[in-house]
């Protein structure tokens, strides 16, 4: 049967766990594949497929036709990620799916703090407290410490590089 | 006769291999099309943008990797020489001050994290602490900036559109 390239993704962890899985695996199939290559599923864990608002269910016999050469699978302890961005004086919250790339972060947040498309052109998302900017394909769950289902950033000008 | 092959050769072949590197290949946001030690070259996927390429070539010098920055150039792919200037990637603000034909002849983009570019701007460490050179992650750290800057609302095009 051909196989898939797939890629693994742990809360927390930037690492990268390259797999490869039959194409048109089921979802249970899909969690015994992970389960074999020691990426231990605890039943408080919850798999997502790339950007997927919902997780695969782990005893399902249903195909997963997302799970295509090149997938993200994110491990993540957290069902849904509390994202907190604070802009100037303004703060909003919401909650997206641990896959959530970086990227639609930002653009929810130029949305919503009403950036023109030069200023969201000129600011980028900074982890609160630190230097951090996360590119912008980083799955959320992989930037949260411990087992919080937060985090935050600031919106912050996007400095030209200079000197 | 065998040879030995240095360790920054070594480091380097391994993180071209490393999942990280094939995962950005594999979603086509790069894609490594030779390696001639101590030079490698990788295409970096841009925004549709009229009239300009959906990639630009990259050569990177990776003497010292990964304790050292590589340092890069445009590259064009089709001749395997520089890039000519007026195909350079530019935009509004942020990416024309990345990509500077004219600084150092070009032989270098103007990042912190690219070796010759870091040569005494000893500022850029605390000024520009998310875009240093990072060991533990390698080349992607470098691929991954200029994959941001490619696929940006700044970046407008090539310099001559």
């Amino acid at each position: 049967m051909p196989q898939s390239t797939i890629f693994v993704q742990l809360q927390g962890d930037a690492r990268v766990i390259e797999l490869a899985v039959a194409e048109g695996v089921t979802e249970s199939e899909l969690h015994k594949a992970l389960s074999k290559a020691g990426v231990l599923i605890d039943p408080e864990l919850f798999v997502f497929i790339d950007e997927a608002e919902e997780p695969v269910s782990r005893e399902g016999n249903r195909p997963t036709p997302s799970v295509v050469h090149g997938a993200r699978i994110h491990i993540s302890r957290c069902r849904r990620i509390k994202a907190t961005v604070h802009f100037l004086e303004k703060t909003i919250e919401g909650e997206f799916p641990p896959g959530t790339r970086v990227r639609k972060i930002k653009q929810w947040a130029t949305h919503e703090f009403r950036l023109d498309h030069k200023d969201a052109a000129e600011h980028v998302l900074q982890i609160c407290s630190s230097t951090k900017r996360p590119a912008s394909d980083t799955p959320l769950h992989t930037l949260v410490e411990g087992n919080e289902c937060a985090i935050c950033f600031d919106l912050v000008p996007e400095k030209r590089v200079e000197g | 006769m065998n040879t030995v092959k240095p360790p920054d050769q070594s480091l380097l072949e391994s993180d071209l291999a490393a999942s990280e590197f094939r995962c950005g290949e594999i979603e086509g946001r790069w894609r490594h099309i030779t390696t001639t030690w101590p030079h490698v070259v990788i295409a970096v996927s841009a925004a549709q943008r009229t009239n300009a390429p959906p990639e630009y070539g990259f050569r990177f010098e990776c003497t010292g990797y990964r304790q050292s920055p590589p340092t890069a150039r445009p590259w064009d792919l089709t001749s395997n020489t520089q890039l000519a200037v007026s195909s350079w990637p530019t935009g509004r603000s942020i990416v024309p001050s990345v990509f500077r034909p004219q600084w150092k002849d070009g032989t270098c983009l103007y990042l912190p994290c690219d070796r010759l570019a870091i040569e005494g701007h000893a500022n850029w460490q605390h000024e520009y602490p998310a875009r240093l050179w990072n060991p533990s992650r390698g080349i992607v750290c470098y691929l991954e900036q200029l994959h941001d800057l490619l696929n940006s609302i700044d970046y407008t095009g090539a310099g001559s559109t």
